[in-house]
């Protein structure tokens, strides 16, 4: 079985600085992780490589930095990766970026399985994945949180969704995203590691994966950040000092006319007496 | 020693009002509760304050010593009250005197490398302001998130990384403090030498507030690594993982930090993180930090740790190189000693500390107490510095009577052991407060113990200064 995992390397969301003027993240201020939820499509895919066993390759487009993520993969179990990277590449959507990876994806082979997080926690569109389906003809299956069986040609699996879950069997090959019930995501070992820094690591361009230059990049998006802004909390603090004991009781009136004045108290409440 | 006190009149409150005003004043009993205790078990040490005081400042904090002076009335300084020792515990009632409102950062000096703080400023907070400047404060409690620098320097803090960086004494170049009669002393300064006369300030380092209360301190910074990993390694048996403790200091390599944690100890914490570690047939672990300017360099020295921990029985060695898998990993190490209370409020947490070659013979003789007296005593702590917190607690189906008979005499055994065999001490970090005094005069030459009392008497000669801690 030949398992491909999607990751995309964010910022460390605990180390990040915002731009005050213009309410963007600076980026350069803050080290790149994988995107913490691709951990959990990572190991949904190394708990299959365990018990069934399976070739886990591991695929991520970004600058030269993001070979960090696919070492660290690497170091986690995975078997090999692949770095698409090229200038034309920059800027690219959604739509851009699903298209990019689904080239990619066809160049390396089409695997049985196709693993990716839920969502990324920086763009945090949760579209890439099934565009990928989408652009493969694959079935998709998104908030996977369990993989129950796996048969030769499906999967039966099931899904988080609003109402409880749902239980479904797909035809393979399929792309899956996971949500973090499916695992808890290993560590990477040392001996990983060790493989990690041996390994050579292919870079793929636009050229490469035989990409179409009208659909990559700033140029090929057809979607736009136009503006971000930050959402203002207004909120008028009323302050009800207590100065001593004779103050409490005009102090407790005046709250309990604040709360029921915007009907935060339940109905049939007694006043303060 | 005296430990005969007055009251606080209704006089005399009026006073302490006037002084820092009445909302700085705390009597009611519902919110003086929480100054009665600290981290140490409540059931068996907590003490009422008759008033807590939340000064704003030096000033105000040495008027209440003059008035606690005149009138012999016992004053605990308090910090966070994270303490492992009772030593924020108001043991003769009186004054707690809490630095709480005293949290500002007055000066960061990038050319001297130091920031100057007052006493009630969060640990961790320091080092959140440092961290743009590419500077940081090496002390590393375990309680960071919620400790306070006073507390910090008048326990002489340790914790996870004083492998590499040493202790919070280190790092503080200068003081002020006020003294028990209400003098405010400046000790020290920005300087890193300094011979001129007694070094008082070292000998607040460490002293509990038992000699002055600490309002500000000034610490020598250190430039931020930028690179750190951690290295998880378990181990099928304790024994094993804390043998290859002193081979990995031989190396030549300085880790920051060489934490111990066993299998029970680990669950605890995971259990109640609701993490998630590989343990299957692990004993022990230990948790190792490298850090760093130079990626190369921590690999090369990881690779290193990690073959060593290999050729000497490790199961497995784990790595985290990012901050959100370190974080992950030391979470669960800092959350043992919350974990275990949870389990069992009544403890005994204690703080043993041995030369590093010794550390090997501590766990066989804790198994031994653990069997003979037939009390859980899960281990972990800072075994690259040779200090183990082996937490003796009580089963919650043992009755209070038992427990109470069982703890004074299996650390009076504990403690002559690691004092009388290992030439070690009873506490390397958490203080001897009120909960180890009577073990340390135990353990202590009567020609030491005499220094500790002239010493005491010459700066608190009325002994109102956080009285019953450190000595009987």
């Amino acid at each position: 079985m030949h398992i491909i995992v999607l990751v995309k390397q964010v910022p460390e969301t605990s180390d990040v600085q915002m731009d005050k003027e213009t309410g963007t993240m600076i980026r350069s201020s803050s080290s790149s992780i994988i995107n913490p939820l691709d951990l959990y499509a990572l190991e949904a895919a190394l708990t299959i490589k365990d018990v069934k066993g399976a070739r886990v390759s591991v695929i991520t487009m970004g600058p030269a930095g993001a070979i960090k993520v696919l070492k660290e993969a690497i170091a986690m179990g995975c078997d090999d990766a692949v770095h698409l990277t090229d200038r034309a590449f920059a800027g690219s959507d959604t739509w851009a970026t699903s298209y990019i990876l689904a080239q990619a994806i066809k160049k390396l082979g089409l695997p049985d399985l196709i693993l990716c997080g839920e969502r990324a926690t920086d763009g945090d569109t949760a579209q890439v994945g099934p565009a990928i389906a989408s652009w493969l003809s694959l079935p998709a299956v998104t908030y996977t949180s369990k993989i129950e069986q796996i048969e030769i040609n499906s999967i039966i699996a099931e899904r988080l969704i609003e109402e409880g879950y749902q239980k479904v069997k797909v035809a393979l090959p399929a792309l899956m995203t996971v949500v973090k019930e499916i695992g808890i995501v290993r560590l990477p070992t040392l001996k990983g590691k060790k493989k990690a820094m041996a390994s050579s690591i292919p870079q793929w361009n636009a050229h490469d994966i035989e990409a179409d230059p009208s659909f990559i990049g700033l140029k090929g998006s057809p979607t736009r950040v136009v503006k971000i802004e930050t959402p203002k909390v207004s909120r008028n603090c009323t302050l009800v000092h207590v100065e001593d004991e004779a103050s409490m009781s005009v102090a407790m009136d005046s709250l309990f006319a604040f709360l029921n004045d915007r009907d935060f108290l339940q109905k049939g409440g007694k006043k303060h007496a | 020693m005296n430990n005969i006190y007055n009251p606080i009149t209704t006089d005399i409150l009026q006073q302490l009002k006037d002084i820092v005003g009445p909302v700085n004043v705390l009597t009611d009993e519902e919110r003086i509760e929480n100054y009665s205790h600290d981290e140490t078990s409540k059931e068996e040490y907590a003490h009422m304050p008759e008033v807590v005081l939340t000064p704003t400042n030096a000033e105000q904090i040495a008027s209440i010593m003059k008035i606690a002076s005149k009138h012999t009335i016992p004053v605990t300084p308090r910090g966070a009250g994270s303490g492992l020792s009772g030593g924020a515990i108001p043991l003769f009632g009186g004054i707690v005197l809490s630095v709480e409102k005293m949290n500002k950062i007055l000066e960061i000096d990038e050319a001297n490398l130091t920031v100057t703080a007052e006493a009630g400023i969060v640990t961790n907070e320091l080092n959140e302001h440092l961290k743009s400047r590419g500077l940081f404060f090496a002390g590393y409690p375990m309680s960071l998130e919620t400790c306070f620098l006073g507390g910090n320097i008048a326990e002489n803090a340790g914790g996870g990384k004083a492998v590499k960086y040493g202790v919070t004494g280190r790092y503080i170049l200068g003081m002020e403090v006020v003294t028990p009669q209400g003098e405010i002393v400046n000790l020290g300064g920005k300087i890193t030498k300094d011979v001129s006369g007694y070094d008082l300030k070292q000998l607040y380092i460490g002293s509990e507030g038992t000699l002055g209360l600490i309002t500000k301190a000034t610490i020598k910074l250190l430039g931020k690594p930028n690179v750190a990993s951690d290295l998880l390694v378990p181990f099928a048996t304790a024994q094993e993982a804390i043998a290859v403790v002193p081979l990995i200091l031989k190396q030549g390599i300085v880790p920051t930090s060489i934490e111990f944690m066993d299998r029970s100890s680990t669950e605890m914490a995971c259990t109640y993180l609701n993490e998630t570690l590989p343990l299957d047939g692990v004993g022990a672990m230990l948790l190792i930090e490298l850090d760093g300017t130079d990626e190369a360099t921590i690999e090369r020295e990881m690779i290193l740790v990690g073959d060593l921990c290999t050729e000497h029985g490790a199961m497995e060695v784990y790595i985290a190189e990012d901050a959100t898998a370190r974080e992950r990993i030391w979470s669960v190490r800092r959350n043992i000693a919350e974990a275990i209370k949870v389990y069992s409020p009544i403890q005994s947490l204690e703080d043993v500390v041995v030369p590093i070659g010794s550390i090997p013979l501590v766990l066989p003789f804790l198994s031994e107490l653990s069997k003979k007296y037939g009390v859980r005593i899960p281990c972990y702590g800072h075994a690259g510095d040779g200090n183990l917190h082996a937490t003796a607690i009580k089963d919650p189906e043992m009755s209070m009577e038992k427990w109470k008979e069982i703890e004074p005499a299996l650390l009076s055994e504990l403690y002559a052991f690691i004092v009388g065999e290992l030439h070690g001490k009873i506490s390397g970090e958490h203080g001897i407060g009120l909960k180890r005094k009577s073990f340390l005069k135990a353990v202590t030459p009567d020609g030491e113990y005499e220094l500790f009392k002239s010493l005491k008497k010459a700066f608190d000669p009325q002994n109102i200064m956080n009285p019953g801690k450190i000595l009987v």
